[in-house]
């Protein structure tokens, strides 16, 4: 499929970019592969296939107008900041940056981002994913999250699209 | 040593939790209510839970080393901002005795480490040894509760009580500590 705007949520249940592997996922099939992730999974968008259904992941990512991609094993996702509608919050399951920056070109170019908040929980391997895109680390929420029986911090990073887009020098998610 | 794991409960589980409500046992111990209910009503009631009811009831289901699923275990009277809930579980009848016991064990895990409830409330019909002996459910009952229960043609007598953190952590030593001493026990027979 060719859709270079990426914008319906609900016209498909996939679409991918001519020029990358990034297929969207509808909120269903974003559920289930974020169950598939197994731990990368959790708090991906504040979300926790651990604690949470596969019916409740698909509603909250509903809900949250969440945007999710599939990059082979991995996923990335996006979700718009409601308070400022040229921010979104991003997030990714693994510290490979190459699908990451795509997403965030993509988000640039087609979606107007100008700044991006990841949040991102202490230790994830995806910490290396957003660092390598040039985020840079404002904030630790401290013991933010539970999982395992233990209160976890939340390492906040943030990125403004004209930093991101010189890390790549195309447009990936184009026809 | 083997592992129970829990998972959320799907569509694919509802046939055998249904054939499970119906099951004799399980409803003179817990409920009856399947009796009464026809199977597009229980798989109706079983939808709901899993696409509309995750703030106030949830279905788990507990699995084997071989993700056989093993039974279930669902919690209602939530209190999320108290961090309490009242836990249920049925065992399918081919696994219980040894499997009942560590699969019990592992949904008390599962509400404490990843959905932090810090405390639950048991309950168990006076005349259900499944799990609990007589004497170990005589010991450990708060609230006796007469008539609670109307299964199977008989009022049933309930017990309740509560599993806090700290009756986790004793627990935990007193396993440890029995441990130990088989351990030692052990150990000295060697030398001799």
């Amino acid at each position: 499929m060719t859709d270079p705007t990426l914008t319906d949520a609900a016209a498909t249940s996939a679409v991918e970019s001519t020029r990358t592997d990034i297929r969207r996922l509808d909120p269903a099939a974003a559920a289930a592969h974020l169950r598939a992730a197994a731990e990368a999974g959790r708090g991906f968008l504040g979300l926790d296939p651990v604690t949470q259904n596969d019916v409740l992941l698909a509603a909250e990512l509903t809900r949250m107008r969440a945007q999710v991609f599939r990059a082979g094993d991995k996923l990335l996702g996006s979700v718009p900041n409601p308070d400022q509608p040229r921010q979104a919050f991003v997030a990714a399951t693994c510290a490979d940056p190459e699908p990451l920056r795509i997403l965030l070109g993509f988000l640039d170019t087609r979606q107007r981002c100008s700044s991006f908040v990841a949040m991102v929980p202490d230790g994830a391997p995806s910490a290396a994913a957003f660092e390598s895109c040039g985020f840079r680390q404002v904030g630790v929420l401290r013991d933010h999250r539970y999982q395992a029986g233990a209160y976890q911090d939340v390492v906040v990073y943030h990125a403004e699209s004209g930093f991101v887009a010189s890390a790549h020098s195309e447009d990936p998610c184009s026809a | 040593m083997f592992g129970v794991t829990v998972r959320h409960f799907t569509q694919a589980d509802i046939p055998v939790r249904t054939a499970l409500l119906r099951e004799s046992r399980f409803q003179a111990n817990l409920t009856d209510f399947a009796v009464v209910a026809e199977d597009d009503a229980l798989a109706a009631g079983q939808r709901r839970t899993i696409e509309q009811e995750h703030a106030v009831k949830r279905i788990f289901t507990l699995c084997g080393p071989n993700d056989q699923v093993l039974g279930f275990a669902w919690i209602t009277s939530i209190d999320w901002r108290s961090q309490t809930c009242e836990l249920s579980f049925g065992v399918l009848p081919q696994y219980r005795g040894g499997f009942g016991a560590i699969a019990v064990a592992a949904a008390h895990d599962y509400l404490r480490t990843e959905l932090n409830m810090r405390v639950v409330i048991n309950q168990v019909l006076e005349h259900n040894t499944m799990l609990h002996s007589a004497e170990a459910l005589a010991a450990q009952q708060r609230v006796r509760c007469p008539y609670d229960s109307y299964t199977v043609g008989q009022w049933r007598t309930s017990y309740y009580w509560t599993t806090t953190e700290d009756d986790v952590r004793q627990h935990h030593e007193r396993t440890e500590t029995r441990r130990r001493e088989i351990a030692e026990r052990i150990r000295a027979r060697r030398t001799v």
